[in-house]
């Protein structure tokens, strides 16, 4: 049995697709608890019913980017592990860059099949879970004391900064990847040499602009419901771009 | 009396959300630390433990800094069961924190507040379901799927979905704060222009990036603030 098949057996199927079942399971709780608890404060139920209809058009494409680092790794470390990693815990920009410097240092000259053995997986496996478990680590030993003060801080009447500085950083991430798409573009291929990547810049542009028309339309038509599907109507404009632009 | 049953029922959610938290999230590190082994009992071959501490070192210890750093600054933007629940779901950066930001936004939710909480943890375990559900679907469907989704004509959109996502998301907050995108913006740009090889380190830049908006914005709030006091001073004289 070659090692691709014992990675993509039914035992890894079934360990990988039970601790994803738990993350789901998880995940419903969760749901239904803040919702229920909303409705007990006095919630607007409305709200709370966009927030799903939103944050689930909104994640659709970035899921379906996510399948196809599923994809990617699949070859090399059989299907179930990546699933497992890109479902919980994992990122997409993490995954790939760890399970190559894992493979690194089990003395693989790259993250193949045709060089993995079954110590290499399970040690390269193990690798990518240790690097990335420290967010849940810090929660769980954290975030009810720091949520804590955050709270306090709020009710302590202290200046109202808080929503600006999250926005701020919200900005500064976003900034940054803006930065780093200008930079690739202008110096990707050496210093000013205006010949790299320019698609992401058209990508970011129709983007935007398609925002801009939603945004149109919720503000001066008043046609709120848009809000729910302005994002993910703005990404797929962004995306087609991207793709007409490839066809260039 | 109404207010103090909301109060008991908050209070009551707050304490079970850091209980159910702490051992969901204790249970999965378990089972991510555990699966490896059990796997390896399966294949026959244990990780080697040496390999994995020098790899550890070598490649672990920056992502253990990024980790601190991600928890500091994005569980504020999460509240506590957003928090849990994101740190144990992943893909923060390209899914879970524009996805709670942006709905946090569309209902006018405010940081540390109650409703908050609730709508940060609903978008964050609405987000997760639909990302393991398209997962199970893709992973499924792995054959039909595969020539379709890596087909050449496609692979631009799917390597664009992250500036897909910023390019929409800069406009909306971009608009609104202009005075606060300007210098983090330029000084990204001119960074990544001048020092290329900080694209691989990409995701550490948003610490300084950050920082230079929160720098920005603490000096605009402030600005505000000392007009309004003159005008309130004006007022009352």
């Amino acid at each position: 049995m070659s090692i691709l098949n014992q990675l993509n057996s039914v035992p890894m199927y079934a360990i990988c697709g039970g601790i994803i079942a738990f993350v789901a399971v998880v995940c419903v709780i969760f749901l239904v608890r803040a919702y229920r608890t909303g409705k007990a404060i006095g919630m607007d139920t409305t709200k709370m019913k966009r927030t799903i209809i939103s944050s689930a058009t909104f994640s659709l494409l970035p899921s379906v980017g996510i399948l196809l680092g599923v994809i990617a790794l699949s070859g090399s470390l059989g299907t179930p592990w990546p699933w497992l990693r890109l479902s919980v815990i994992g990122a997409l920009h993490y995954e790939t860059q760890v399970a190559q410097a894992a493979a690194e240092q089990v003395g693989l000259s790259t993250l193949s099949a045709a060089e993995m053995t079954p110590g290499a997986f399970s040690t390269i496996a193990l690798l990518m879970s240790i690097c990335i478990i420290w967010g849940m680590v810090m929660s769980v030993f954290l975030n009810k004391k720091y949520t804590k003060k955050l709270t306090a801080d709020k009710k302590s009447g202290k200046p109202g900064f808080g929503d600006m500085a999250m926005t701020a950083m919200f900005i500064g991430l976003v900034s940054t990847y803006m930065g780093r798409y200008i930079g690739g573009f202008v110096s990707e291929n050496g210093l000013f040499t205006f010949n790299g990547d320019y698609i992401p810049l058209i990508v970011l542009a129709v983007s935007a602009l398609v925002m801009a028309g939603f945004v149109y339309l919720i503000e001066k038509k008043k046609q709120a419901w848009v809000d729910s599907f302005s994002i993910a109507g703005s990404m797929i404009a962004g995306m087609l771009a991207a793709v007409l632009a490839g066809l260039l | 009396m109404e207010e103090d049953k909301k109060t008991a029922v908050w209070d009551s959610y707050t304490r079970k959300t850091h209980v159910i938290g702490r051992i969901v999230s204790i249970i999965t590190l378990i089972m991510l630390v555990g699966a490896p082994f059990l796997i390896g009992g399966m294949l026959g071959a244990y990780p080697d433990l040496g390999a994995v501490g020098k790899g550890f070192l070598s490649v672990g210890l920056v992502w253990l800094v990024s980790s601190i750093a991600e928890f500091l600054i994005y569980t504020p933007m999460l509240g506590a069961g957003g928090g849990y629940l994101a740190f144990i779901t992943g893909n923060l950066i390209n899914m879970k924190i524009p996805c709670a930001v942006n709905a946090r936004d569309m209902v006018g939710a405010k940081t540390g507040t109650p409703e908050n909480e609730i709508i940060s943890t609903i978008s964050i375990a609405t987000s997760s379901l639909v990302t393991i559900l398209v997962l199970a679907i893709g992973v499924l469907l792995m054959v039909p799927l595969q020539p379709i989704l890596q087909s050449e004509v496609l692979q631009p959109a799917f390597e664009n979905v992250v500036p897909a996502l910023f390019g929409a998301m800069a406009y909306k907050y971009y608009r609104k704060n202009m005075k606060i995108a300007a210098l983090p913006l330029v000084v990204m740009s001119l960074l990544f222009i001048l020092v290329p090889s900080l694209t691989g380190s990409t995701s550490f830049m948003i610490i300084p990036s950050g920082a230079i908006a929160i720098g920005v914005a603490y000096l605009l709030f402030k600005k505000k603030n000392a007009a309004g006091s003159k005008d309130g001073n004006t007022q009352e004289s």
